[in-house]
């Protein structure tokens, strides 16, 4: 039996733009043996999905799976195809993907999964972390499924994923940046923890213009799950400014915390036009004369 | 070791972390970590007196299942063949890739290689603190140098 944990409200009551891309834990709870679900976890610890994942679900890897393992870019459609048709996915397979680090490589995912189009996706709201607190139950057992059937076209990256020119001409324009790294990322004071070499940026700081929005304000660090929609709005339209109809951009480090705000954006408050820029600091950071900004 | 062995040997290293703690004696205490995903080791290294060679070696940490086995396995391995500086600075990346297993670790290298390269850092400390007490340093000043809490032997 689940824990008592802190409530949420039900997904549909927080106002959200679509509110059905989320599901909650009861919600995947009650379909662990249906077929037309597969649960995918995807996780930072590459070994967390083996120490117990839900009951039923299939590990897809950011790294060995996702990218491509030559160019700095993501893997093109025949792979990603043969990779979703052998954990078990068919055309109409509802995918329901969620992982540590609240989410933040379950929205990454559920980003590529986007720029190749796939349609029925969805989110475990509250990620691993909430499916942990409630005490449900976790499972050693990998696995095997018939191979699928899904059919992936041409990835397409032009409404969702920003590249370095882009975000350049959004300095220049003086549009929409959200910088969803911590603080100290942000001001440029962190690039490295003390004795550990340099973890791939040459310059600290943020992109000209761009405000700071950690990416962790969009949760509830009680619950886990994501803010209602009345709190989102205050954080993103208040504090900072944005409007839905804004041509948004938001970045990290190396894209995984800002597909996370991505998500939030385009999927909770019915942003129109937000991408994520996965070079991110990784890139930017190291640009010879990419203009930087430090208070 | 097939990759199924290799993967519980490796979750049960994190679970059951060997040399988990401080070393009270230590030579050296070197902190380390990954800020992207938050993995942080401690490492503590006594050296031979008189020796260039490892006596001890004891890890603190939190993060991800593989950091957390990697130092695990390292500081075990370290305590049962004490191997000398020259030995320790000399075992590469790819090599601790290798004892981890490059289908599962080779995804996450700066996971897996945090421990091996905070080793490094302690062991160079060790070194450099052996250099400036030679030179007339006493260790209240190479503390003070280093800002480090743990002081010299």
């Amino acid at each position: 039996m689940p824990e008592i944990v802190a409530p949420v409200a039900d997904i549909a009551d927080r106002g959200y733009a679509h509110p059905e891309v989320l599901v909650s834990t009861d919600w995947v709870g009650e379909r662990l043996k249906d077929p037309n679900v597969r649960v995918v976890e995807s996780d930072e610890d590459v070994l967390l999905y083996e120490t117990g994942h839900i009951p039923g679900a299939v590990k897809i890897d950011w790294v060995a799976d996702l990218n491509d393992p030559l160019t700095r870019d993501y893997i093109d459609a025949p792979r990603f195809q043969r990779l979703l048709r052998s954990k078990g996915i068919s055309d109409n397979t509802t995918i329901v993907l969620y992982g540590d680090k609240n989410n933040w490589w379950a929205t990454y995912a559920f980003w590529v999964f986007k720029l190749f189009g796939v349609k029925n996706v969805r989110l475990l709201d509250g990620g691993r972390l909430r499916w942990v607190d409630e005490g449900r139950e976790l499972s050693i057992q990998v696995p095997r499924y018939p191979e699928g059937n899904i059919t992936i076209s041409a990835r397409d990256d032009r409404a969702n994923r920003a590249f370095r020119d882009q975000v350049l001409q959004h300095v220049n324009g003086g549009r929409r940046l959200v910088d969803v790294r911590s603080p100290e990322e942000y001001r440029g004071e962190r690039l490295h923890m003390p004795e550990y070499p340099n973890e791939g940026a040459l310059r600290g700081g943020h992109v000209p213009g761009a405000r700071s929005i950690p990416w962790g304000r969009a949760v509830n660090p009680e619950t886990h799950t994501f803010r209602p929609a009345s709190e989102l709005r205050t954080i993103y339209e208040g504090e900072n400014g944005l409007q839905k109809t804004d041509d948004v951009i938001v970045y990290c480090r190396i894209g995984e915390r800002s597909s996370h705000t991505w998500f939030a954006l385009t999927y909770l408050l019915g942003f129109e036009q937000v991408r994520n820029y996965d070079g991110s600091w990784t890139e930017w950071g190291n640009l010879v004369r990419a203009p930087v900004e430090k208070p | 070791m097939d990759r199924e062995t290799r993967i519980a040997w490796l979750v049960d290293h994190s679970q059951r972390p060997r040399f988990k703690g401080k070393l009270p004696d230590a030579d050296a205490c070197v902190p380390g970590g990954n800020p992207g995903c938050g993995d942080i080791i401690t490492m503590y290294v006594k050296a031979k007196p008189g020796d260039d060679r490892l006596e001890a070696v004891r890890f603190e940490g939190v993060g991800c299942t593989l950091s957390q086995a990697a130092a695990s396995i390292l500081a075990e391995l370290m305590n049962k063949e004490t191997p000398t500086f020259g030995e320790i600075l000399d075992f590469s990346y790819e090599a601790m890739l290798d004892l981890l297993g490059r289908d599962v670790a080779a995804s996450r290298p700066q996971c897996a290689t945090l421990a091996l390269g905070t080793l490094k850092g302690a062991v160079k400390t060790v070194e450099m603190n052996r250099k400036l007490r030679a030179a007339g340093h006493t260790d209240d000043e190479i503390a003070r140098l280093r800002h480090d809490p743990v002081q010299s032997a």
